[in-house]
């Protein structure tokens, strides 16, 4: 069987808010499915590689966000990996320099990468920061909730090509209007969840590593499964009570 | 100034708040400084002006190590000055009036504030005080839910020191991002107090390139770069502007000789003699309750207290020896809401150890700790993860509230009646 590899992207620059799990957690749950796996960390000095499987990348500083989306636009190796089968996580700031355009230091506007159809400006509001819960778009098949913690001042608008990842029920994700959460275009999935979202929900994990294995084995470890039931039911019944 | 020739206005409120503080303790509510505190201003709004009269003031700021540095500084100087402190971690703008209340001496020469400030609160403070030198530590990610990005506190420091070119500064030249704010100053005496946690502080808050870092320092290619250290350290003797000092703390991890440095620094720009300065803070054995070892049930635990990344880096270096470890986190506000941080820590260096998670958010911590391949048990109490544990030597590590549970937990001893007044006065002030 060929190595999997799990790319986590800049956790030097966009690592801010334990994002950089996701990773580990896509590995781990790779490999308890049998799968050999590689995790390699892309740094500011070791550059993005070309021949990932899987992309996360994470939230942070406007400053590191605007370096991460100039230094991937450089060489575009994260799509060219997409367009080869590669699927990719993108969570907060690491979502917004995904999509079409964000904004950068000083409130100016920039392209960011284009996996997402979306724009991203900057609420006038209060800054969104608090628990999410999200009710799955259909596309993801049959998923609980969805939660989440969300802390940004990102409004993200959806453009044609991109489909939300879910309906949020509480918090903001997206924007005040349109009480939507992320993005899921292709194989690429955005989200304001952090958490990690994928320990937050291995669901959610699950879906992302089908999008390129294809259906998988459920996974055999009773206490592993346990401690995930009782998170999830905690942070679920804290924001539905 | 006397005291009696203070605005009988601010006198009340002074024993106002003093009588609020004793009911805050007698109900163990808290610290007793902060809601004190607010009584104080809400009184007397000008009370920190007026109680900071003629009392040259340190500040210490910083996102991990500001109590504990406090407390080395207030021990360094004690020889030569009269200290008004708040080494009870209440370090926003209430703590540090309600402190002033126990100031005792209003002459000029031989009283000293000492205080630790939190760290979006400095700017505030250190104009309402007679600040004369500001420390500034280190600055991570740390409650992101509550207090603004660590760039973003980093330009609103410097840009502080920038408007008050007559405060001194005492900075660690190894964490650029304090370095950055501390150039603001003119006036910089600068400790190289290391920095083992540099995922902040890998892209430059200058040009935001990459900042390479070296056994020698670290440096960006648009010039930004070390200073050259005042104060160094070489296993347990800090060198002082060429003058080496021993330092043979009782407080556990080089994390702390680092701390005595900065403390040092403090020390040396207000012409106090080293030797005894080092020689007064060996004293120390513990801060508000963290570092002592206590014994529960024939279990010799030591409490240490860690809320983030940075914070876990120098708990590993303190951990030492002991078989068994208890990890407690809550999310309450004090602590952040958020525990995503967890996943920045490396628990994976606690393998082979007995491990219980505890606290509200044990099961987060779980999560966690099997994807780090880390065997543990959930037990939330932390009290009862302590008497679960099978090794005689325990490390209690635990988040702000936690810490503090587990603290009134082993005071114990409480009464019904005393309990149900104290849910009474948690009520009220809630
Ligand atoms: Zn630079």
């Amino acid at each position: 069987m060929t190595k999997i590899r799990v790319v986590s992207v800049f956790p030097d620059l966009l690592g801010t808010y334990g994002d950089s799990g996701n990773a580990l957690v896509v590995s781990k749950r790779l490999a308890l499915r049998g799968f050999e796996i590689t995790l390699v960390e892309a740094n500011l000095q070791s550059g993005v590689p070309a021949d990932g499987d899987f992309y996360l990348i994470g939230g942070g500083e406007d400053g590191p966000q605007a370096r991460a989306a100039e230094l991937l636009s450089i060489d575009r190796l994260v799509e060219q990996a997409m367009a080869r089968g590669a699927a990719v996580l993108a969570v907060c700031a690491g979502f917004q320099i995904m999509g079409t355009s964000f904004l950068g230091p000083n409130l100016q506007p920039r392209n960011g990468i284009g996996i997402f159809d979306c724009v991203t400006h900057r609420s006038e509001g209060p800054r969104s920061v608090g628990e999410l819960i999200v009710e799955p778009a259909s596309d993801l098949g049959k998923m609980p909730l969805l939660t989440g913690y969300e802390n940004h001042q990102g409004v993200t608008e959806l453009l044609e090509g991109a489909r939300p990842l879910g309906k949020v029920l509480v918090g903001n994700g997206n924007n005040y209007g349109t009480k939507v959460d992320g993005a899921i275009q292709g194989r690429a999935i955005g989200t304001y969840m952090h958490g990690p979202v994928f320990a937050r929900n291995p669901g959610l994990c699950d879906f992302f590593i089908s999008l390129v294995l294809g259906p998988l084995e459920p996974i055999d470890d009773p206490e592993l499964t346990v401690a995930h039931e009782r998170l999830y039911s905690e942070r679920i019944e804290l924001v539905t009570k | 100034m006397e005291n009696s020739r203070l605005n009988p206005r601010l006198r009340i409120a002074m024993v106002v708040a003093r009588l609020a503080s004793w009911i805050v303790r007698g109900l163990r509510i808290g610290e007793g400084a902060a809601l004190p505190g607010r009584v104080l201003l809400r009184i007397y709004p000008d009370a920190m002006k007026d109680l900071s009269q003629s009392l040259p003031t340190v500040l210490i700021s910083g996102t991990n190590a500001k109590t504990t540095t406090t407390a080395l500084c207030k021990e360094a100087l004690s020889g030569s000055f009269g200290i008004v402190s708040n080494v009870t971690g209440a370090n926003m703008e209430e703590g540090v009036a309600f402190s002033l209340i126990s100031r005792e001496s209003w002459t000029e020469s031989k009283s000293l504030g000492v205080f630790e400030v939190d760290e979006a609160y400095l700017a505030v403070i250190g104009t309402r005080l007679d600040t004369k030198i500001i420390a500034l530590l280190n600055l991570s990610r740390d409650q992101l839910d509550r207090v603004s990005e660590t760039r973003m506190t980093s330009s609103k420091w410097r840009a502080f020191l920038g408007a008050n070119p007559k405060i001194k500064v005492v900075a660690n030249c190894d964490d650029p991002l304090v370095v950055y704010a501390a150039q603001g100053s003119s006036e910089v005496l600068w400790v190289s107090a290391g920095l083992n946690f540099r995922q902040d502080a890998r892209s430059c808050p200058i040009c935001g390139g990459e900042i390479e870092f070296s056994d020698s320092g670290w440096m960006c290619g648009c010039g930004f770069t070390r200073p050259t250290p005042d104060v160094t350290i070489e296993g347990r003797i800090v060198v002082v502007a060429g003058t080496a000092i021993g330092v043979e703390l009782q407080l556990p991890g080089q994390c702390n000789v680092a701390n005595a440095a900065i403390a040092l620094g403090i020390a040396y720009l207000l012409d106090v003699d080293l030797h005894s300065a080092a020689r007064r803070m060996s004293r120390l054995a513990e801060v508000a309750g963290r570092y002592k070892r206590v014994s529960v049930d024939g279990h010799s635990v030591r409490l240490l207290l860690s809320k983030n990344p940075a914070g876990w880096l120098e708990v590993f270096d303190m951990v030492g020896d002991d078989p068994s470890v208890v990890v407690g986190i809550n999310s309450r506000i004090a602590d952040g809401r958020d525990p995503s941080w967890l996943w920045d820590v490396p628990f994976e260096s606690l393998k082979g150890k007995e491990v219980i998670a505890a606290g509200e958010r044990a099961w987060d911590l779980s999560v966690r700790l099997h994807y780090a391949d880390v065997a543990h048990r959930v037990i939330k109490d932390p009290l009862g993860a302590i008497q679960a544990c099978h090794g005689d030597a325990i490390t209690f590590v635990g988040n702000y509230t936690s810490f503090q549970d587990l603290r009134k937990a082993l005071d114990g001893s409480e009464t019904p009646i005393l309990n149900s007044v104290r849910r009474l006065g948690e009520w009220i002030v809630r």
